[in-house]
């Protein structure tokens, strides 16, 4: 009851962020040159078929008219078409979306894997030598730019010993994707190095600020081990605080995903929409723009989920 | 148990020094402290904040914190703490020797299971499977007096009351039956019923398995409600030792002579002058009016308070008591307009608070003086003392100028007993009792005709608590405002205030004149608040506490009837 | 009995330690963050006092001296455009510092003044502003900037301009918790409750007691624009030649790293690594003096 009540009001706010999102994309449609006519049409167009299209479509109607046109098109699920792939947008973003989806989950899955118990055996070794060259590999992890990291990963893994390939399979299927595992390694390393850098100096800290906590000299006073405080008690809840920071890390991931996919010529979200930029196949990058923000919308509202799983104080509105 | 293991204490401490190394140098905390306690006696160690009581419990555990060293020897059974290996130490807490803490609301985890966090402390000392942990854990629940104890069990810490979830701690802290028990400030945060109900089943569980008890308290009637022996400690040393009859009512040290002096104590003694104070009618500087405040919507509704009406008229001191959750700084937040009432009326001299916007009510709102709890929070960080008292000045006197304004200024700080020198000071540099008079100087550059102060000494020291009431007193006959006075402390409130008002729930229960209300109350409500009070006196908190008993007994049984209609 | 009242426990020397020595002391105790520290000032010695060592000519073109190795003419080679590596490692370290730190500044304060009105009016004024800032956080910067560099080519300070856009909205909603909490402080209420209006709350005692917050905020956005401006150069958005920043001289070099000119990637990649390293590291240093939540 508190859970669905909880959850209803977060998805209410999440439909409230992609309103607002629409309006920012609907904003950038308007500010392209030449305006949205332009944009849609291309370079190439007359200006008779610029007006022509503006009485077609109502773009001499009043902003606000013109905005609910816009949100009928989306309801529709009218993204416009691409003019270098001759493509309904909508089509073309349904076949990448998922293996970006696939890649950023897998970065996820192994940033976490490698970043919690990294960041709690830090906290049990904290100030130790251990611990001061994890920090630094993990500030330098952080500080890297992704292209430039991805570049030395495949100096050195692709063309010097040749340990993985340096692009990623083609193909229009997602089972493409999976058709040389091998090929997915270096994407998802450098899309996960900066996320292994932040999430285990985050369990670190959260780690001994729980260590801090009164409930830890409690469960000594009981005669537990470290190690039994540190598993029982402290991993769940750091891991509540973990959890809730993921939410605020998924558009960094969508974000790093331009960057990876581009470098690693992998065919998601990212390359589509890289490749629209230099062609300035406007209908194609404010469509991806305006999807990949309901995915992180919908990520940051799976975080929220997951939160409330592992914290039972979270529906029950105390946390 | 042989009879001479009853004669071998069962915690020797001899010259334990704790040092602490700080940010700003090396503390000596505690210094060449001796002390025992015998299996089945209760030896109160108490002190005020600073004084190293807490520490010399902890160290007992073995669980000072990493930046304190210790010296001497402290041996609890056989074992020498000081100097034992963490793996000893493991095999001893939660078994031969066990803790109760201060603070109920953060000493257990908040995300698991109360049953299993009591079933943790069985298995980390006996093996026995998960599940006969688990069972035992509900016993131990039933034990120690949670009702329902199959189903709470599997309740989260947040699901319980503060009282509760103390409850479930000692759980814990009995769950293999320790030879000693620590307990430090075991109810210091919790409301005076309930720390009754704790220091009643502390003292079952002790006599029940003569478990000895090293209780940590700054609090004299928990003191004569539960201990054998009392030890005085001050600055890091025992300064006096004895039996709690000898230490509570002939103290031979200076310091406990002083520190008994300054604790409030209830009186029992029916004022039948109090009446004549009151038939002067002055008009009220501050009245509510049928007020309610309702937080939160739909099914989450809080009814914060509950069609409250009072008032205090000029001059006059009125307490507003009650337990956490009464509602009484709800009160006192609507009195000063920091809440705004659902609905009911505020009048603040003469004039609704409802109508007034701007600048009208502001220019009111300077007849206002205010003085909240914290001493620490009550104080921008970033201001001197001097900034800090003129800031009242600078709302509403705009057109003084610097050489008036330091004037009075200094004139504050004389006021409240500080020296004129301490403007330039920084709020860190001074100690609770100082910032909280601080606060006062304050609330008063001004004259206000009335004085909100919301538990104004409840973090302070008592012998701190008596020097700033002093000052209120002395200034309010100087001055002449009116007082509005939240506490919890019925003690405080009969000495200090001449009318009271008891809440509860958001409602209030009964008001009148102190003297009356809070000797021979007309509600079981404030019988049974006034009942749980322990006076710092062991021979007569021994009767009180009998009568009390026998008072409960025979309420509970028409209680439980009043429920079952509701 | 005074002797009673003024015994806190404390030694009168230590409840004395002045605050700013005591913060000096913690900074310092932090090692990683004071070698930032050195980092950082080695680094803008490096790029505006090392022309000054080392003159070269970044503004014309070369060709005769292309595409050298590292000599001792050239310790770190030249580029394509034959342009003295090392010197244009100073020459692109002053943009991408002065962007980095000018981007991370003005996202400071939009977001300090963004979320210091959200928090402090509340109510639905806070619910509107922090959706607003939702959705700007779910729109990935670098999307946006992608789409804006297809749009137009920015000149140095709109380029500044947009970076800040992109990059308030985490610190905004730092502050904002921050002035939510400060908001209903003791002495906030107190002085609310004697009259005291809401302009004096905010300068007295809201943002000077915000003023940790934003400081240890604004050093983690410094690092963080400057690996932005990496990104943007990366993107087509930055500046233009012959003008470049570290970004522009990673992406210009990024076809020469795999045929094995290793002198014309690693030094700019370095330099960006360090560099944000180092006010990240400070940035740590700053919040365990201030004692700040968060990030």
């Amino acid at each position: 009851m508190a859970t669905t009540l909880y959850l209803l009001r977060r998805l209410l706010q999440a439909v409230v962020v992609i309103f607002i999102v629409t309006v920012v994309v609907f904003c950038l449609l308007h500010s392209l040159p030449g305006g949205p006519a332009r944009g849609i049409l291309g370079a190439q167009a007359t200006p008779q078929q610029l007006a022509q299209f503006n009485r077609e479509q109502g773009l001499d109607k009043p902003l606000v008219v013109q905005y609910v046109i816009y949100l009928g098109q989306l309801l529709r699920g009218d993204l416009g078409v691409s003019y270098t792939y001759n493509q309904s947008v909508a089509q073309l973003i349904v076949q990448r979306l998922p293996k970006t989806l696939v890649l950023t989950i897998l970065q996820a899955v192994v940033a976490l894997v490698i970043a919690i118990p990294l960041g709690m055996w830090q906290a049990a070794r904290r100030n130790r030598p251990i611990d001061y060259v994890i920090t630094t590999v993990s500030f330098v992890a952080y500080s890297a730019p992704a292209f430039f990291l991805g570049l030395i990963l495949i100096i050195v893994f692709s063309q010097t010993i040749r340990l993985f390939p340096s692009t990623a399979p083609g193909g229009d299927t997602l089972a493409s994707v999976f058709a040389q595992p091998q090929a997915l390694v270096l994407p998802v390393v450098t899309g996960a190095a900066a996320m292994v850098a932040v999430f285990s100096r985050y369990m670190r800290s959260s780690t001994l600020e729980n260590l801090g906590e009164d409930y830890v000299r409690t469960a000594r006073a009981g005669g537990a081990s470290g190690t039994g405080i540190l598993v029982r008690h402290v991993f769940r809840n750091s891991l509540t605080s973990v959890v809730a920071m993921l939410g605020y890390y998924v558009p960094v991931l969508f974000g790093g995903s331009l960057v990876v996919e581009q470098l690693f010529n992998y065919p998601g979200m990212g390359l589509l929409f890289w490749n629209a930029a230099q062609s300035s196949d406007y209908p194609v990058l404010l469509g991806c723009v305006l999807i990949i923000s309901v995915a992180t919308v919908v990520g940051t509202l799976l975080a929220d989920v997951l939160q409330t799983i592992i914290d039972p104080r979270v529906k029950a509105g105390r946390a | 148990m042989t009879t001479t293991d009853v004669s071998k204490p069962i915690l020797e401490i001899q010259g334990l020094g704790i040092d602490f190394s700080t940010e700003s140098g090396t503390v000596h905390a505690v210094r060449g402290v001796d002390l025992h306690v015998r299996p089945g006696e209760t030896l109160a160690l108490v002190g005020e904040s600073g004084s190293g009581k807490s520490s010399v419990a902890l160290a007992a555990m073995g669980l000072l914190s990493n930046n304190a060293t210790a010296s001497g020897s402290i041996v609890v059974g056989d074992l020498d703490i000081v100097s034992a290996d963490e793996g000893a130490l493991r095999g001893v807490r939660g078994s031969t020797v066990s803790m109760v803490f201060q603070e109920p609301a953060t000493a257990l985890d908040p995300l698991t299971r109360i049953g299993w966090q009591i079933a943790e402390v069985v298995r980390n000392h006996r093996p026995v499977s998960k599940a006969d942990a688990f069972a035992e854990a509900v016993d131990l629940l039933r034990r120690v007096g949670i009702p329902d104890p199959d189903s709470r069990a599997s309740a989260f810490p947040f699901q319980l009351s503060g009282g509760q979830r103390q409850r479930v701690v000692i759980a814990m802290a009995i769950a293999n039956s320790p030879r000693l028990l620590i307990a430090d400030e075991p109810t210091t945060a919790l409301d005076v019923t309930v720390q009754a109900e704790i220091l009643e089943l502390l003292r079952k569980l002790a006599v029940d398995t003569g478990t000895g008890v090293l209780l940590v308290t700054h609090n004299m009637g928990v003191v004569a409600d539960f201990a054998d022996r009392v030890a005085v400690m001050l600055r890091g040393e025992i300064v006096e030792t004895g039996s709690v009859e000898e230490v509570l009512l002939t103290p031979q040290h200076e310091y406990t002579q002083g520190l008994l002096a300054a604790v409030p104590r209830l009186s029992t003694e029916f004022d039948s002058d109090a009446g004549t104070a009151a038939e002067t009618p002055a008009e009220p500087v501050i009245s509510l009016t049928d007020v309610t405040v309702r937080f939160g919507r739909g099914a989450h509704t809080v009814h914060a308070l509950d069609s409250v009406s009072f008032d205090v008229r000029a001059g006059e001191t009125v307490g507003l008591v009650g337990e956490s959750g009464s509602g009484k700084s709800t009160a006192a937040r609507v009195a000063l307009g920091l809440i705004k009432p659902t609905s009911g009326a505020v009048g603040l001299f003469g004039q609704d608070l409802r109508t007034l916007r701007g600048r009208a009510r502001r220019t009111l709102q300077s007849g206002i003086g205010v003085v909240l709890q914290d001493p620490v929070a009550s104080l921008d960080a970033r201001m001197s003392v001097g900034e800090i008292i003129a800031e009242p000045l600078r709302v509403h006197r705009r057109g003084i100028g610097g050489a008036e304004r330091a004037r009075l200024v200094a004139e504050a700080l004389e006021a409240v007993r500080l020296p004129a020198s301490m403007a330039w000071r920084a709020p860190r540099e001074l100690s609770g009792g100082q910032r909280q008079r601080v606060s006062l100087a304050r609330a008063l550059v001004l004259k206000p005709r009335l004085l909100v102060a919301d538990e104004p000494t409840s973090a302070l020291d008592v012998s701190v608590q008596k020097s700033v009431l002093e000052v209120i007193g002395e200034l309010q006959s100087h001055l002449g405002f009116a007082c509005l006075f939240v506490s919890h402390d019925l003690a405080v409130v009969q000495d200090f205030c001449s009318r009271v008002v008891v809440m509860r729930n958001g409602r209030i229960e009964e008001q009148g004149l102190t003297g009356h209300t809070l000797v021979d109350p007309t509600t079981d409500y404030t019988r049974r608040l006034l009942a749980a009070v322990p006076v710092p006196d062991p021979i007569v908190q021994r009767d009180r506490r009998q009568a009390r008993l026998a008072a409960l007994a025979a309420v509970t049984t028409t209680e439980s009837l009043e429920q079952d209609h509701a | 009995m005074s002797a009673v009242i003024q015994n806190t426990g404390i030694p009168a020397d230590v409840a004395g330690a002045t605050g700013a020595r005591l913060a000096i002391r913690r900074f310092l105790a932090n090692r990683i963050a004071v070698v930032g520290l050195v980092v950082v000032i080695l680094f803008i010695l490096f790029c505006f006092v090392g022309p000054f060592v080392h003159p070269t000519d970044q503004l014309h073109t070369a060709l005769s001296s292309a595409n050298r190795a590292p000599s001792g003419a050239h310790p770190l080679g030249t580029d394509a455009t034959g342009h003295d590596e090392l010197g244009r490692l100073m020459y692109g370290g002053k943009v991408s510092l002065l962007v980095g730190l000018a981007a991370g500044l003005l996202a400071t304060v939009i977001g300090t003044l963004w979320g210091a009105v959200a928090g402090y009016a509340g109510g639905w004024v806070d619910t509107v502003m922090m959706r607003v800032v939702d959705a700007g956080i779910a729109i990935p910067a670098l999307f946006i900037l992608l789409v804006i560099s297809a749009i137009s080519t920015p000149s140095l300070s709109g380029l500044i301009l947009i970076l800040g856009l992109v990059s308030w909205l985490v610190p905004s909603r730092l502050i904002r918790a921050e002035t939510l909490s400060l908001k209903n402080r003791d002495y906030v209420l107190t002085l609310r409750a004697i009259g005291g209006g809401h302009g004096r709350a905010i300068t007295r005692h809201v943002l000077p007691n915000s003023v940790s917050t934003i400081v240890v905020a604004a050093t983690f956005q410094v690092a963080d624009a400057i690996l932005l401006v990496a990104y943007v150069s990366y993107l087509g958005l930055g500046v233009q030649a012959p003008a470049t920043d570290w970004g522009g001289m990673l992406s210009a070099g990024l076809t020469a790293a795999y045929s094995g000119r290793w002198w014309l990637i690693l030094p700019p990649g370095l330099a960006v690594i360090l560099v944000v390293c180092a006010f990240n590291a400070i940035g740590d240093g700053l919040r365990d003096v201030f004692d700040v939540k968060g990030r």
